[in-house]
């Protein structure tokens, strides 16, 4: 645990309470929810004590009715004199709170306020008694809103860590499920937890991640970005390298995977790592499905990740130098519609991209009945008056229409947003040399993939580096009967063999 | 760094592809200002070679006709191809090429080796030879209204092939004929005048003609329609046709679906190679009947397929006799001999060529009547006997 | 969990088997036939005993290489400080200016078949821009990315065969018969050629960790890429026949021109030869690799990426230079190139080995 913020370091609980909370004053100078105020211990108003809190962070009526009142109380504590004794009987449970810490330096006072404790401070004891009395205003477990639950638990991660860890802890009731904390952010101080299975994860990627956590540089740890940025093998590649998940139980089969898992407390979102492409192609509803069915649409998943990527760039490739590869047909009503737009073809392409990628940013940031309405708008209104008034050719908009729509079937958001940007850069190459050009630029890409590694396991895994083997562990979902392996890279204690 | 200087050069390249001489971007074609070829005709001129291109610009606007007169087919290509209205006809979607006779006796190979070397072209292009006239002129009147040559010529390959007078051979098998063999087959067709059903059609129609029997560097003869069935017959490119055949006071109209030809060579003791025996079997189907016959009837349809047979026969015979006299080996007879005992052929100590002229060859057809469709008595009309089916069934065991 | 530049024995046996598709592909089966006519389509099957033994004398000759040794340090053990060092250089030397080949005959390709109205220069610099990055980067990378490429590769080549297998014609490909061994074996001399460029890639030895004895991974990779050798000749002798096969440059893409994908797409040369393109860029960016690897071995630098660039600069030069047009090149790809490259793979590299173990060095 690291000291709270702003408070000085060395100096302990002074012998006069008046002077410790003065110090915590001038530590949360400027805090109007900073709190202090006087308890009458057993009622006697000789015998004071200071109590301390953050409002906000702890729950009033908690404090008045688990702390103040039984502290007040001359029934329970009248007849106990010395404050040596009362701190022996707050911390033996004499009030009705289940966490009591007792603290003789300020900086463990100060950082106990920040995690919704409330503080006890005596006179002549240079010790301080602190209780849990966190405020229970927090967002309620809801269904996870940005990854659609067809079949399955509807429970998501929350904002607040520990309502996280429970639901974890909920679904693998299990010993060795170890929840380190570390405290992230050298200004806002973000508990962070590394979440993995001892004895079964591998300790290379255990102590990785621990290395990783703990060398985070960051003033706060409150987006996404500072944990995966941070964390990840190579922050300059555009395709996500960790897996991030609202879904509970797409976090929990992960961890249970081999994988190590890292929440967050103010993100409502699990990160998990190794991330690899394979990974970012499943969703929890394939091991809901029956495996057939859940085998054909990962395969679909597959066939989508070629046709956003590849569609554009393909067709602005065959439609400006391979023309020979268009049917009669198709090529005749190609021609025709292309002869009433002005643009090169080029210039079409790039322009529906860029109108696309409007919509779809238009869509996102506006509230949720409008951004809906604005994406089914763009996209039937302007698509169709662009054909209309011959901006655009129709198959134009078809080819891009089909490449977004691919786009939107990948399970990760932010394999989709990589998968966009290389679909510039690919039509770009198209635009230049071709079929040659989009040869070459998936063989770049190839190579970029085939390059990074996540927590030391290839990204490819197991279409690379993996021997081999289990390459229909990406491709297909095997029955719950089989015998499956898991991913022989994440080498797991128990062998990468699952049971039945 | 050095990543993303060499990215930029990559990309620099892509883009100063704008500078002719550095760039593939010469390749590139504005697709609105396309015309699309379908057919493409050439015949002999004064200049040298008369080529027309046959294509649209699009699915609903009229077929469109270009032509020009030059040296060769390269040089004349090239000025027409860039020359429709401003707009750069391709060559790419090329259905089939017509030849007009004269240029075919003369100058074949030219046109061969231009769809060869031209990688626009497609290898599976169509090769036709027009008989008594310019190919110019047959796709000319070939072209309605509402029937664009390039559509009339493309339909043809499946009818020819259905009617069982020829085969549409395309560059690619012509080429590799003639490389092989040292000559190849060429379907010819021809204009027809017939009278126009209806008034958006084309003044002609298209017809097959036998087919042309050409070496590497011309066509030297031309096949006669019972020539072509007896061709297709043995090279096993028939695909079907329907043959009249009498039978006693009736006649059989049969379409002949399969054949399997067999091509056997015999040998002397001393090895020398004294004939080949072709044989033939045919199955056949009864499609329609003019006049009474009891098809049930063994001996009927004995006699049908023997008749049925002595048609084929003659066909495959006239053919067989045609290599020779343009001393050709155009049936790839000595090929088929060699697959067939490929030793006793090397070992026989004449070469083919001197062998072929003279070899004589045997043909022996069996046909087999395999059905006669859903009905098997044909419509009782007028005065046929009359009887039980109980007792047809048994006439018929008993003749069988 | 530090960056190694380790890779395993399968690794890179699936590098030298994709990197190995761009030449057979270039040679078949013009080279072939011309040696070995009509039968020739046997004569990939024929070449397997001759390449499984070239490959089982050099894995004889280096199995008691320690890990971690590349050809050129055992060239250096053999033959001594000097010479050693001499004799890799010189095989770096070769493989900078076969890199410079690989590059223009990828160019010479790709106008004949796809782009008729383009120059070589630009086909040249851009494939060697890209291999530059590559070859700069990490062995396992570059082994990862034909890891991931291989099944596309396969998957195109059964795509397109399947497709053209309605055009083969038996009539093109019989007769063969007993008497023809002789020029099957003569068809199959270009073939091994191409499989015998896999001892380039011992000079990668040093970043390969060994699976053990027993394991003999590269035999089947070797079958297999036999197996396409003998189904392409196959596919295109049986569509174009013998003597028309002979005439042409890239039969095997003039065979790809005809072919139809269940009427969708038309003539799909254009995309099989860019895909082919892909194997090109992995063939070059190994063999600058394994040149600036040797590099690095003979100078004892410690970084092999800086070496990468002037082995580009001799490949780029070499490609520009080495031929004026398409018929000078053609003597360089049918007589210079593979007399130079047999002579190093079963004559000088074995013999560099056999030097080092008959010392006894390893």
């Amino acid at each position: 645990m690291t000291r709270g913020r702003g408070a000085p370091a060395a100096p302990e609980i002074a012998s006069d309470a008046a002077v410790s909370v003065a110090a915590l004053e001038e530590v949360y100078r400027d805090c109007y929810d900073f709190e202090s105020r006087e308890v009458h211990i057993g009622g006697d108003v000789r015998r004071k004590a200071r109590l301390c809190f953050i409002d906000g962070l702890v729950s009033g009526s908690d404090v008045a009715e688990q702390v103040i009142k039984p502290l007040t109380d001359p029934e329970r504590f009248g007849a106990v004199t010395d404050a040596k004794s009362v701190i022996a009987m707050l911390l033996g449970g004499s009030v009705y709170v289940y966490t009591a810490k007792s603290r003789t330096k300020l900086g463990e006072l100060a950082e106990d306020l920040l995690n919704g404790f409330c503080a006890l401070i005596f006179d002549a004891e240079r010790t301080a008694v602190t209780f849990e009395v966190k405020s229970q205003q927090r967002r309620s477990v809801e269904a996870p809103k940005e990854e659609k639950v067809v079949k399955g638990a509807k429970d998501a991660f929350v904002e607040t860590m520990k309502v996280n860890t429970t639901l974890v802890r909920r679904k693998l009731r299990n010993a060795h499920l170890k929840i380190r904390q570390y405290k992230l952010g050298s200004r806002a101080d973000t508990a962070a937890a590394l979440i993995y299975i001892e004895g079964f994860t591998n300790e290379g990627i255990v102590a990785e991640a621990e290395r990783r956590l703990s060398g985070i540089r960051t003033e706060g740890a409150l987006t996404s970005s500072v944990i995966e940025e941070n964390i990840v093998d190579n922050p300059r590649s555009p395709f996500p390298q960790v897996i991030s998940t609202e879904r509970t139980d797409k976090f929990c089969m992960n961890l249970l995977e081999g994988r190590v898992g890292i929440l967050v407390d103010g993100l409502p979102l699990g990160f998990l790592a190794p991330g690899t492409f394979s990974q970012f192609m499943k969703v929890p509803e394939d091991h809901s499905g029956h495996f057939i069915v859940a085998s054909a649409l990962t395969l679909l998943r597959y066939f989508s990740v070629a046709l956003t990527l590849l569609a554009p760039a393909f067709y602005v490739a065959v439609a400006m130098y391979h023309q020979e590869m268009i049917p009669t047909r198709l090529m005749q009503s190609m021609i025709e519609a292309k002869q009433q737009v002005p643009f090169p073809t080029a210039a079409e392409v790039i322009m529906m991209l860029l109108a696309f990628e409007l919509l779809q940013e238009a869509g996102i940031r506006l509230p949720s009945p409008i951004g809906e309405t604005v994406s089914i708008i763009g996209a039937l209104i302007v698509g169709q008056s662009a054909v209309e008034a011959s901006v655009v050719s129709p198959v134009v908009v078809v080819v891009i229409a089909l490449a977004g729509i691919a786009g939107y079937t990948m399970p990760n958001q932010d394999m989709g947003s990589a998968l966009r940007l290389c679909r510039f850069f690919l039509v770009l190459a198209a635009i230049g040399f071709g079929m040659f050009g989009v040869a070459l630029g998936c063989a770049l890409l190839l190579y970029h993939l085939s390059g990074l590694e996540s927590f030391g396991v290839p990204y490819m895994t197991p279409f690379a580096g993996s021997e081999g083997r289990h390459l229909s562990r990406a491709l297909l979902r095997h029955s719950m009967t089989d015998k499956k392996d898991r991913e022989p890279e994440l080498k797991t204690g128990d062998g990468g063999e699952a049971g039945l | 760094m050095k990543k993303a200087a060499l990215l930029a050069l990559a990309l620099s390249l892509a883009l100063t592809g704008c500078s002719p001489g550095l760039t593939i971007f010469s390749n590139y074609r504005h697709l609105e200002m396309i015309e699309l070829v379908r057919t493409v005709t050439v015949d002999s001129s004064e200049d040298g070679v008369l080529v027309g291109i046959y294509g649209t610009a699009g699915e609903e606007q009229e077929a469109r006709m270009y032509e020009k007169s030059g040296p060769s087919i390269g040089v004349t290509m090239n000025e027409l191809t860039l020359r429709p209205l401003g707009r750069e006809a391709i060559l790419s979607h090329t259905e089939n090429m017509l030849i007009g006779e004269d240029l075919a006796k003369t100058r074949l190979d030219e046109v061969l080796d231009y769809v060869e070397r031209f990688s626009e072209m497609r290898l599976d292009t169509g090769l036709l030879i027009v008989r008594d006239g310019t190919a110019r002129d047959l796709v000319f009147g070939l072209a309605g209204e509402e029937t664009p040559a390039s559509d009339v010529v493309a339909g043809l390959d499946q009818n020819i092939a259905r009617l069982g007078r020829g085969y549409v051979f395309s560059c690619r098998e012509i080429a590799a004929s003639l490389a092989q063999n040292g000559c190849a087959l060429v379907q010819c067709v021809r204009g027809e005048e017939e009278e126009k059903l209806f008034e958006k059609r084309g003044d002609l129609n298209l017809a097959p003609a036998g087919m042309a029997v050409m070496r590497p560097d011309a066509a030297v003869g031309f096949l006669d329609d019972r020539e072509t069935l007896g061709t297709m017959l043995l090279l096993g490119r028939f695909r079907s046709c329907n043959l009249d055949i009498p039978v006693d006071d009736a006649v059989f109209t049969v379409s002949v679906d399969k054949i399997k030809p067999d091509i056997e060579p015999v040998f002397s003791e001393d090895g020398r190679l004294l004939r080949a025996e072709i044989r033939l079997r045919a199955e056949a189907n009864l499609v329609c009947m003019d006049g009474l016959a009891d098809v049930r009837s063994r001996d009927v349809r004995r006699q049908a397929e023997e008749a049925l047979s002595q048609t084929l026969r003659s066909a495959c015979e006239a053919a067989v006799r045609r290599g020779p006299a343009l001393g050709l080996d155009f049936l790839d007879l000595g090929g088929i001999l060699t697959r067939r005992a490929p030793l006793a052929m090397e070992d026989m100590g004449r070469p083919w060529e001197e062998v072929f002229p003279t070899l004589p060859v045997t043909v022996e057809v069996e046909s087999v009547l395999m059905r006669t469709y859903d009905i098997i008595d044909p419509p009782e009309i007028g005065g046929r006997e009359e009887g039980t089916p109980w007792e047809k069934l048994t006439d018929s065991l008993r003749d069988s | 969990m530090g960056k190694t530049d380790r890779l395993t024995e399968r690794q890179l046996t699936v590098l030298i088997f994709v990197s190995l598709l761009s030449p057979m592909i270039r040679i078949l089966p013009t080279a072939a036939v011309m040696l070995g006519g009509r039968a020739s389509w046997l004569s990939a099957l024929a070449a397997l005993p001759a390449a499984a033994a070239l490959t089982a004398l050099l894995r004889a000759l280096t199995k008691n290489a320690p890990e971690g040794l590349g050809l050129a340090d055992m060239a250096i053990l053999g033959w001594g400080p000097a010479a050693g060092r001499a004799f890799a250089a010189l095989c770096a030397l070769w493989l900078s200016l076969y890199g410079g080949f690989l590059a223009r005959s990828a160019a010479e390709r790709l106008l004949s078949t796809v782009y008729p109205n383009g120059t070589t220069p630009v086909f040249i610099v851009t494939m060697l821009a890209v291999s530059i990055l590559a070859a700069a980067g990490l062995t396992k990378t570059l082994a990862r990315t034909a890891e991931v490429l291989m099944p596309i590769l396969l998957l195109v080549i059964f795509v397109v065969l399947a497709s053209a297998a309605p055009d083969v014609s038996g009539e093109n490909l019989l007769p063969v018969t007993y008497r023809d061994w002789k020029d099957i074996l003569y068809g199959a001399i270009p073939i091994f050629n191409v499989t015998a460029a896999n001892v380039y890639f011992l000079f990668l030895r040093g970043h390969v960790t060994m699976a053990g004895p027993g394991r003999r991974r590269v035999f089947p990779w070797l079958g297999l890429l036999l197996l396409i050798a003998f189904a392409v000749t196959l596919f295109t002798l049986g569509t174009l026949g013998t003597n028309l096969s002979i005439t042409m440059e890239n039969a095997f893409f003039m065979v790809i021109r005809n072919i139809k994908v269940f009427g969708v797409v038309e003539r799909v040369e254009a995309v099989v030869v860019a895909i082919w393109i892909v194997t090109d860029f992995i063939f070059l960016s190994a063999i600058l690799m394994i040149a600036a690897e040797i590099w690095k071995t003979v100078t004892g630098a410690k970084r092999r990426s800086f070496f990468v660039w002037p082995c580009a600069a001799l490949s780029g030069a070499a490609a520009f230079l080495i031929a004026r047009d398409a018929f000078a090149f053609l003597k360089w790809s049918d007589f210079i190139v593979p007399a130079v490259n047999l002579t190093f793979t079963v004559a000088l590299i074995p013999l560099a080995l056999a030097l080092g173990k008959l010392r006894k060095k390893y």
